[in-house]
């Protein structure tokens, strides 16, 4: 406890903080000043530590460049993919961990679950593409929706797993006993004891779909349909990237996320090591 | 049953793509042409005597390697120096862990301007210092180079919170037992913590390892493979087979190539985590 535990002070431990700290930080720094540059000084050769003439013409392009269309393209498929997976995986680990499966099914299916959760998912694009294809759900949210299930569901699935199997059984034997219906067991007692739970993958779960990258770079091409990530990547490739313009598109991009980033150290210190990634 | 929808999706996207993959991979089979033929195991001779690949495996297992033996490194180091209490520690790891935090597009746009060769902040701050210019990502023999670190800055901080809240669990009375004991710091580290840790440790490397293997979207930001094929991953190979050139026969068979290796890691992954589930 705080008594036997170190405190950590001196001159040069403090030293050794702030570098890593400005490591850490820095390039964080460096896409909010390079966003509030003029064009002309992100493209000097002598680079500058803070703007000459602080400018948000990026910010107004990028805006005007259609980022509401790209952000709710990115919310609709993060959140929806989300929503879907945590349904069927609060479901499914339900089931996990209170019935009884033939052959070890359900041990076969959690070590599948992890397996999915390993694999380069672009080992299971040439399969998906041709299916995607045939259903037309290429070039369609709804599309990518199903297909984020590859990351989402395997994720939700073993998070929630885990948060069920922690849950004394006690409260639902007793409102079994009571008369209650599954149904209802499920709703007023499972679902409410495990909400943090639930909320925590929730949180890693659109995260991870609202960076992703491989499926909707194959599977949209229609301009008008592009998530955060890959107009980011248009930018970034074009022949001559606006800095500006990338960095501001970033900054709105990333700025969300960074917002978690308390709550996310919080359950990375919790000891869900296991549940991550 | 409430276990099957999740189960049918789980079926429809892993499972059945699984077998489609595999079965494929005995084909020449071009998706703009659309011939497939059955060849046996012609592909599987092909891609594994094709330079190209060769090249991209041996690049991705550098990458995968180095990136992992640093970030774990890095990361194992960093948590024994920040060990124990210090004001405004919770805010301090909180920044730190910003680089996970973003999206990895973004990253890869802000090091992009970092290394840029003529207008990049590194080649300044070298030709300020009266040093020549660095090809960051256009000099092959450097480009690599500048990928993994790119993943090591993203990513250290993951195994630096994980092996930090790992050591943290540990009571402090056992090291000032050994401190009586007469035990020194390096010794302390050595005979304690690291085997405390050991666990921990093993599973950073494995998450690291299975993550930095699936590299894909950085290497697409950063550099497309290039310059020439330096910085080309097997992902990348099954990526531009597949979706450039349409041979999903030979993509499909690099894909199988990838599965191997995957199992075999996916093995020691899935033992640890059963093991600690127990």
């Amino acid at each position: 406890m705080a008594g036997t535990s170190l405190e950590r002070k001196g001159i040069i431990f403090r030293i050794t903080l702030i570098i890593i700290l400005i490591i850490a930080i820095f390039p964080v720094y460096w896409i909010v000043i390079t966003s509030f540059k003029r064009p002309v000084e992100n493209i000097s050769p002598v680079p500058t530590f803070f703007p000459k003439v602080i400018t948000i013409q990026n910010y107004i392009n990028v805006l005007k460049g259609g980022f509401f269309k790209f952000l709710f393209n990115s919310l609709f498929v993060a959140s929806l993919s989300t929503l879907f997976s945590l349904a069927m995986a609060f479901l499914a680990s339900y089931a996990l961990v209170r019935h009884k499966f033939p052959f070890k099914l359900n041990y076969i299916f959690l070590i599948w679950v992890l397996v999915v959760k390993i694999l380069p998912p672009i080992v299971l694009a040439i399969p998906l593409y041709t299916i995607f294809t045939s259903a037309h759900l290429i070039n369609s949210r709804i599309g990518l929706v199903i297909v984020y299930q590859v990351y989402t569901l395997p994720y939700c699935i073993w998070m929630l797993f885990g948060f069920l199997k922690a849950m004394p059984v006690e409260f639902e034997q007793a409102a079994e006993i009571d008369g209650a219906s599954k149904f209802k067991t499920l709703t007023i007692i499972v679902i409410p004891l495990t909400t943090s739970g639930i909320i925590a993958t929730a949180i890693f779960s659109i995260i991870v779909a609202w960076d992703e990258f491989l499926f909707a770079l194959l599977f949209i091409r229609n301009p008008d349909l592009l998530t955060l990530p890959l107009r980011i990547v248009n930018f970034i490739t074009e022949y001559e990237t606006l800095w500006g313009e990338l960095m501001a598109i970033g900054l709105m991009t990333t700025l969300p996320v960074l917002l978690f980033s308390g709550y996310v150290y919080r359950r990375m210190t919790e000891g869900f090591s296991l549940s991550l990634k | 049953m409430i276990f099957l929808p999740a189960f049918i999706v789980i079926v429809f996207l892993t499972v059945y793509p699984i077998f489609n993959v595999f079965h494929m991979s005995f084909f020449k089979y071009n998706y703009l042409s659309d011939t497939k033929k059955f060849l046996g195991f012609t592909n599987f001779i092909r891609i594994i005597t094709d330079r190209l690949f060769q090249k991209s495996f041996i690049n991705t297992i550098i990458f995968s390697a180095a990136a992992t033996f640093a970030e774990v490194g890095i990361g194992l180091f960093l948590a024994l120096l920040f060990y124990g209490f210090f004001k405004g520690k919770r805010l301090f790891m909180i920044m730190v862990i910003f680089p996970m935090m973003i999206s990895t597009m973004v990253v890869s746009s802000i090091w992009k301007t970092l290394y840029h060769y003529d207008i990049g902040l590194f080649n300044y701050i070298l030709k300020s210092i009266g040093l020549h210019p660095v090809g960051w990502l256009i000099n092959p023999k450097m480009a690599l180079f500048s990928v993994i670190i790119v993943d090591i800055w993203q990513w250290t901080p993951f195994a630096f919170i994980i092996l930090q809240a790992g050591l943290n669990t540990i009571p402090g009375e056992i090291f000032e037992a050994a401190s009586i004991d007469g035990a020194n710091y390096y010794k302390t580290i050595k005979l304690i913590t690291l085997p405390i840790l050991f666990n921990q440790i093993l599973l950073v490397i494995l998450l690291r390892t299975i993550d930095t293997f699936r590299i894909f979207g950085k290497v697409y930001a950063l550099t497309q493979g290039g310059p020439g094929n330096a910085t080309e991953t097997v992902t990348y190979y099954v990526y531009r087979e597949g979706f450039t050139y349409f041979n999903l026969g030979r993509a499909s068979t690099a894909s199988i190539y990838i599965l191997i290796v995957i199992s075999l890691i996916s093995v020691l992954y899935i033992r640890n985590i059963m093991r600690e589930e127990k």
